[in-house]
């Protein structure tokens, strides 16, 4: 995977790899996002894939859908999918339209994020 | 108007004190034969006072009689500048209510930390959709900002839960969990477990417990249990941690 | 129905505070970052400024879509008793919808990669919803969200 292709930097902790988002997700970044990460599922071998959204501001329906397919997605290549640090009034905005972020196990922060990815 | 008929008809009017001092302020001014801004600026004060002195009813009484001693009374100037003084006052009082409505809500739902990364939000008195959005946004700011990890909400003092309200909950419930939270309900009565099945309302994201002690006790052993995985991955990952991604070994 | 159709789809642009057109993909994060600035600007808690932003990003895309072309209008009302509210407009000349209340549903998708939640979960994010659409002449949806008074 070029440098180009790559929407967001991603960081290998162990066998886990951290997608820390610090861009404002739209509709093409995160489809952009989705093949990235499928990507660097397949290249690097990892367990699970940790995504942090503390820096996003608006999950709409159609981002949490391609959020919830990239986990599904990773699930059936044998890879856990985790995402943490989502701000509350997104939180608040999701629960509201009735959006769960399916496949995805929900973290605190990082280190109850790894600690999902360990447990049983 | 001299000295002497004013104060026969402060007499009369049975002013105390406070109330006479108004009167002898806004007498005068009234038939001094000042109209326009000038009349309304002298008579607003003291007529404001004695508004607030004696309330609408017991004013318009008196004014009345004013009415029939003095005949150059300027009744109809007065009229419109009590009709604005009135909704002035209106006004106040609904800012009044307004900001107790606020501080009833902030005491209605405390936000306790009861127990290490445990929150207790003891609800009470009954919720519409501001105050449940209210309460919602300021649990998810603290859940957020303490990293909580169990949140127990105590529903004892709640009189009715009905499907606008169960839905309120349901929301809420999956907000927090969203934080990564765990959620434990506690406090439902068997009227409003009745009423939440018969309107199909259940609450199964949640864990609920039979009362507030039972709920804590959840909660604690849920805090402990993240603790003791957390160690064993610690550990787990002091003897094999080389990046080669091997499984993990259960200690 | 028809009529109001044209009525909406014919308010002038200049009665209102922001007026996005949406053409291209990039225009539902243009809409998005609007309707937050004017929320933040009336004072909305946070949790109601994602809420509004939540809304417009989907009524944008709703435009992108199954219209390709509209506008996303926006205005702010300074009622006196209910408080500062945010209206927002979304019109299309687009195919219009048959079953207004069937696209409501939870669920309902016409497009292949959609979650299907859109105009339902809009409903549920505002204060008012109203959404008049004619096969032909095309659609308008109107929501409301008012400031909390605390």
């Amino acid at each position: 995977m070029t440098f180009k292709e790559r929407v967001v930097p991603t960081i290998r902790v162990g066998d886990c790899l951290l997608v820390p988002i610090q861009i404002d997700l739209d509709d093409k970044t995160v489809e952009q996002l989705q093949a990235q990460l499928l990507a660097e599922i397949q290249e690097q071998r990892v367990r699970a894939i940790i995504l942090d959204v503390r820096m996003v501001e608006v999950i709409d329906s159609y981002i949490s859908y391609t959020l919830s397919e990239t986990a599904a997605m990773a699930r059936l290549m044998g890879c856990r999918a985790v995402i943490c640090g989502i701000r509350p009034p997104v939180a608040l905005t999701l629960a509201q339209m009735g959006i769960e972020l399916q496949g995805f196990l929900v973290a605190r922060d990082l280190e109850h994020a790894l600690n999902l990815v360990y447990s049983p | 108007m001299d000295n002497s008929r004013l104060e026969m008809l402060v007499e009369e009017l049975g002013a105390s004190e406070q109330e006479g001092k108004l009167w002898r302020k806004l007498l005068p001014g009234a038939v001094s034969g000042a109209t326009g801004n000038n009349l309304r600026e002298t008579l607003r004060e003291p007529l404001l006072g004695l508004l607030q002195e004696l309330g609408e009813t017991a004013l318009g009484a008196k004014l009345k009689l004013v009415i029939e001693r003095v005949p150059t009374f300027p009744t109809a100037e007065l009229l419109p500048l009590v009709l604005e003084l009135c909704g002035e006052l209106r006004h106040d009082s609904e800012q009044a209510v307004r900001e107790l409505k606020h501080m009833l809500s902030e005491l209605a739902t405390p936000i306790i930390r009861i127990w290490t990364d445990v929150l207790l939000v003891p609800l009470i008195g009954s919720l519409d959709s501001d105050r449940a959005q209210v309460m919602s946004e300021r649990l998810l700011e603290r859940a957020s900002a303490t990293r909580a990890k169990v949140v127990v909400v105590d529903v004892t003092g709640v009189p009715m839960i009905d499907t606008l309200v169960g839905g309120f909950f349901i929301e809420m419930f999956s907000a927090v969990k969203l934080l990564g939270a765990e959620v434990i309900l506690t406090g439902i009565k068997p009227e409003i477990a009745h009423t939440l099945v018969k309107l199909g309302v259940d609450f199964r994201m949640v864990a609920i417990a039979r009362d507030l002690e039972d709920a804590l006790r959840r909660a604690i052993a849920m805090v402990e249990e993240e603790r003791r995985q957390q160690r064993q991955i610690t550990w787990g990952r002091g003897s094999n941690f080389s990046g080669e991604g091997g499984e993990h070994n259960d200690l | 129905m028809a009529r109001k159709v044209r009525e909406l789809l014919d308010i002038p642009a200049d009665e209102f505070d922001v007026v996005v057109r949406i053409v291209r993909e990039e225009d539902i994060a243009v809409a998005r970052q609007m309707a937050k600035q004017l929320a933040q600007g009336l004072g909305f808690s946070l949790a109601d400024v994602t809420k509004v932003a939540t809304a417009v990003s989907e009524l944008a895309r709703n435009i992108y879509r199954y219209a390709q072309t509209g506008k996303i209008m926006i205005r702010k009302r300074l009622e006196e008793n209910g408080g500062p509210t945010i209206q927002v407009v979304a019109v299309d000349h687009g195919p219009g919808i048959e079953d207004v209340d069937l696209v409501l549903t939870k669920g309902y998708t016409t497009y292949e990669r959609s979650l299907g939640i859109g105009l339902s979960g809009i409903r549920r994010l505002v204060d008012s919803f109203e959404i008049v659409s004619e096969v032909g002449t095309g659609t308008a949806v109107v929501v409301e969200k008012r400031r909390r008074k605390f």
